[in-house]
């Protein structure tokens, strides 16, 4: 097993973070494939805790994932470069991408296939959605629970004028005071 | 645009989320609603953007720094992306063990579930603007099957809509 160098952990969060398609799960996999069970730079008992601890840090899941494997394997140094190494090149081709679509906005072939991608975009923010809300719907109580959190905060913000913040605090209290059922829990 | 402005207000949108996407409820409340630095149609080509290459699902939030401000709005974005993961390292340390306990865990699945309430919420209007015929619902209805029972990548359907959209230009 070679020994970790910030060059190697570099090439490592670069590679595999900048190649994997398909948000965050897939490109924690394969660091799991990496880190762990090729490289042998983390433990299982990290990888596991760096993973749980990741969806429940504000942001990003995937980036918290890589600062904590990165702080894990090498300090702070490891978390800045394991960070900016899985997201520098591909802000940097969102960005390319955005000048794309703005440059040529006043081309009609381009601003079709433009047109159909925007349309795909919604339907992906509903699969988002339903990619939230399907861990939580493991039984009947559990499901009624979920689902009248998600359409109450729908409904604070859409029928009540809420602002966002204050819908997520009360979101978690109302998760602090309606328990989870037992047994329904462990999505 | 004033950067650090810019910053605060995507690192606001972060910092209160727990997903890549969750986050965009308050950047189209902040963005769009209340100070109309962008358009719903801007938007959306900005989540197009983050989302057809590799890389978390946050990324289009580098695509509304650079609407907003240009390169030096990007990097604030980017910088507002990454700021909160870091918190990650002191919880390692000191509260990684309260995560697990029953009340704590079902709070932060609630924030979870309420997150996607405000997506909902957020995606009707931006979903208006993309409705502009037939075409735009059927690829919206087949995205949306698509990305949530099958495994196939995001770039794949990005691309098959762009195709079917110059190809029913094609046809007329």
């Amino acid at each position: 097993m070679p020994a970790p160098t910030l060059r190697k952990l570099t090439g490592v969060f670069l590679r595999v973070g900048n190649t994997t398609f398909g948000g965050g799960l897939p490109t924690m996999a394969a660091l799991q494939r990496e880190l762990v069970e090729e490289k042998k730079w983390l433990t299982m008992e990290d990888y596991a805790l760096a993973f749980s601890l990741a969806r429940v840090t504000p942001g990003t899941n995937v980036i918290a994932f890589c600062a904590a494997t990165g702080a894990r394997i090498m300090g702070w140094s490891g978390a800045l470069a394991a960070t900016l190494a899985e997201t520098g090149p591909s802000a940097a081709l969102a960005v390319l991408m955005t000048q794309g679509y703005e440059t040529w906005r006043s081309n009609a072939w381009v601003m079709a296939g433009v047109a159909g991608t925007i349309a795909a975009v919604a339907g992906m923010m509903w699969a988002s959605i339903w990619y939230m809300v399907r861990p939580h719907l493991t039984g009947f109580k559990s499901a009624v629970r979920s689902l009248a959190i998600t359409l109450g905060a729908f409904a604070a913000i859409w029928k009540f004028g809420l602002s966002p913040l204050s819908v997520i605090g009360l979101a978690a209290v109302v998760g602090l005071l309606w328990k989870e059922p037992p047994g329904e829990a462990e999505s | 645009m004033n950067l650090f402005l810019l910053y605060l207000l995507l690192f606001k949108a972060v910092v209160t989320s727990f997903s890549g996407m969750a986050s965009l409820p308050v950047v189209r409340n902040d963005f769009v609603v209340t100070r109309h630095i962008l358009t719903d149609r801007q938007l959306n080509t900005a989540i197009a953007a983050g989302r057809t290459g590799p890389g978390p699902n946050g990324l289009y939030l580098v695509s509304v720094g650079y609407f907003a401000a240009g390169l030096p709005g990007a990097l604030a974005g980017l910088i507002a992306l990454v700021t909160p993961a870091f918190l990650i390292i002191p919880l390692m340390h000191w509260i990684g063990a309260y995560a697990n306990l029953p009340r704590i865990r079902g709070a932060i699945r609630a924030v979870i579930l309420g997150s996607a309430g405000l997506l909902l919420a957020a995606s009707i209007p931006l979903a208006r603007d993309a409705a502009t015929g037939p075409l735009a619902a059927v690829i919206f209805v087949a995205s949306f099957v698509v990305l949530s029972f099958t495994r196939i990548e995001t770039w794949w359907v990005m691309l098959g809509a762009a195709v079917a959209g110059l190809g029913v230009k094609l046809l007329g």
